[in-house]
């Protein structure tokens, strides 16, 4: 019923969904950009945040100023900003948000299982561990010997558990298998998150189901090219691809045989949306396939805040304002090495 | 300066007083010996202290080259760092918390330059890269552009720590060189030529005093041979002095019986 969504949806999320326009009219513009690439220094970049949205959240900071400052302090906000939707969400909205968080809660277990495997202690890791990705089990995690006591003792609580059990095979862990779990992890999250936004129907689906298309896709694209001259074997290759995408199944079959860069792109070439990406790649800017990947994930991100009543907006405000996060990092990089030359490599966003 | 052989102060009443002369011309021929060795051996050493000091000049110019090199090449790797983090995210934990051992390893060899060993370091791969598949999912074209930098930087590290450790031993063995020349040149060769000279003063000194010795003895001799000739005179005047038979000069033999 295309209707429930304009009539029901303000009832339960329509005071978040004006808080995250609002937070969303307030990412960097194409103009404060512009004002960073000529900062100075770091001090310089400061004075400029200052302005903008952020105001003093480097206050705080003792000298001298570092990017990994700069960094820290402003995934704080972002936290902060999350949390509060988070702690202001009703059903299916909050289950929303905790599939938002999945992505980060399966770095942070990846994390905490090799910190505990080379018996590191727990508090070092907790402070390297994303801030959005924390559940409370996480001090648990040392005291797991292998991997199916982990599962068994911590993780059947957090929401990452069905993912888990596509993947329980692996019994003994070691580099390789650690980033292949890694993955496996995250293509189940994957398809899981794509099948309740389907389920959920209405606008929410019509937005964010692209953008898991998309998102799957790329991962195959991705890991196909990284694997190329490893010790990745094909089936092995073939197993982490997400199958949410448009590419299933012929497209991730023809991809998993793909040997080098103009094999993928001739794959690529059979699907309209992904041709001009990949003709976009190489060209004048020296562009790489992943920045044309970010490019496009940022246009339907933009895209998403254009339709009311869905849950995309809450997901679209979150990736464009890690990928602002990104480009500020990038340019205090630059300014701090003084290697100015690819400043303006950033993704612009508006 | 003493006798050769007891370094007791030589004077005349000497326990080798007797061939006096023999222990001094000795000497004169050892030192002499002596002063050639140490001449010979000075020159040798400096031979070595040249080619110590060009050796050290190479290497500091090569210090200076691979130095301005290195800050190039860190530069570019601290760059290619930022890009990979721009594109993959935060893989700086994952990192630490892999590593086990280490992936390029150093030989020492040894080097000879003029007698002096220079240790000289090469490094050489072991394993496999065990971070292979990080970034598999993202950035991993810029990780493995990071990778090679830094590996680029590593082996500029290597080099550099070889150049700098042979600068360091260079320097020793010059500076212990160029002293021991200087000693040899500004003390023993002085100290026995200085002796040579005293020796050579002494053997003068010996023979004049023989000189005059002889001369002396000859003075007396003829004073002697004066007296007695003046003696024997007055007496063959007193008529006392019976002229012994002069064999050759007599005429009649009183002991021959027949004629």
């Amino acid at each position: 019923m295309l209707e429930s969504a304009e009539l029901y949806f303000n009832v339960d999320h329509g005071y978040l969904e004006g808080l995250v326009r609002g937070c969303k009219a307030s990412l960097l513009t194409q103009q404060d950009y512009l004002n960073l690439v000529q900062c100075e220094t770091l001090e310089d970049l400061k004075i400029h945040l200052q302005t903008t949205d952020y105001g003093n959240f480097l206050n705080n900071q003792t000298n001298p100023l570092t990017v990994s400052k700069i960094d820290t302090e402003m995934r704080q906000k972002l936290c902060r900003e999350f949390d509060y939707f988070r702690n202001h969400s009703l059903e299916p909205l909050s289950t929303f948000f905790t599939y938002m968080t999945c992505s980060y809660m399966i770095d942070n277990v990846i994390l905490l299982m090799n910190g505990a495997l080379q018996k590191k202690s727990v508090k070092e890791i907790l402070v390297k561990c994303h801030p959005l990705g924390r559940f409370t089990e996480m001090e648990a995690v040392n005291i797991a010997e292998t991997t199916s006591d982990l599962f068994n003792a911590v993780l059947v609580e957090t929401p990452l558990a069905p993912f888990f059990q596509d993947c329980m095979s692996e019994n003994t862990l070691d580099e390789l298998n650690i980033e292949l779990l890694r993955n496996k992890l995250y293509k189940s999250y994957l398809e899981a998150f794509y099948k309740f936004c389907k389920n959920h129907g209405d606008v929410t689906a019509e937005i964010m189901c692209p953008i898991l298309e998309f998102e799957a896709d790329r991962r195959a694209f991705i890991i196909t090219l990284n694997s190329f001259g490893t010790e990745l074997s094909k089936e092995d290759r073939e197993t982490l691809y997400p199958t949410c995408g448009k590419l299933y199944p012929e497209g991730l079959r023809l991809l998993a045989q793909a040997e080098d860069f103009d094999q993928m792109k001739r794959v690529a070439e059979h699907y309209g949306v992904y041709k001009p990406l990949f003709d976009a790649v190489g060209g004048s800017g020296g562009k790489t396939l992943e920045d044309v990947f970010y490019e496009r994930e940022v246009q339907m991100n933009v895209l998403a805040f254009n339709r009311q009543f869905h849950y995309g907006v809450f997901y679209a405000y979150v990736k464009l304002k890690e990928q602002e996060m990104r480009n500020i990092v990038w340019i205090a990089e630059c300014i701090s090495q003084r290697h100015r030359t690819k400043i303006n490599s950033y993704i612009p966003i508006l | 300066m003493g006798c050769w052989c007891c370094r007791q102060w030589l004077n005349p009443v000497h326990h080798n007083a007797g061939p006096d002369q023999f222990v001094f011309v000795l000497a004169q021929t050892i030192m002499k010996a002596r002063l050639k060795g140490a001449q010979t051996g000075r020159n040798l050493l400096k031979k070595k202290s040249d080619a110590l000091t060009l050796r050290f000049r190479q290497i500091l110019k090569k210090i200076i080259e691979t130095k301005m090199l290195m800050g190039e090449v860190m530069r570019e790797a601290a760059f290619s760092l930022a890009e990979a983090k721009f594109t993959a995210g935060d893989f700086s934990t994952t990192v630490i918390q892999n590593v086990n051992k280490a992936q390029v390893k150093i030989r020492a060899k040894k080097d000879n330059v003029a007698g002096v060993t220079l240790p000289v370091f090469e490094h050489y791969h072991e394993g496999t890269d065990s971070y292979e598949l990080t970034g598999l999912a993202r950035g991993g074209e810029q990780l493995a552009k990071l990778k090679r930098n830094y590996a680029k930087a590593v082996e500029l590290l290597v080099e550099l720590a070889s150049l700098q450790t042979s600068f360091v031993t260079l320097d020793e063995a010059i500076k212990i060189t160029n002293r021991r020349v200087n000693a040899i040149e500004h003390v023993i060769i002085p100290r026995i030529e200085r002796t040579l000279a005293y020796i050579i003063t002494e053997l003068d000194e010996r023979e004049r005093e023989e000189f005059y010795r002889l001369k002396k003895i000859q003075e007396k001799k003829k004073i002697l041979k004066e007296k007695s000739e003046k003696d024997l005179e007055q007496r063959r005047a007193a008529g006392e002095v019976m002229e012994p038979a002069n064999l050759l000069a007599e005429e009649k033999d009183e002991d021959l019986l027949f004629e």
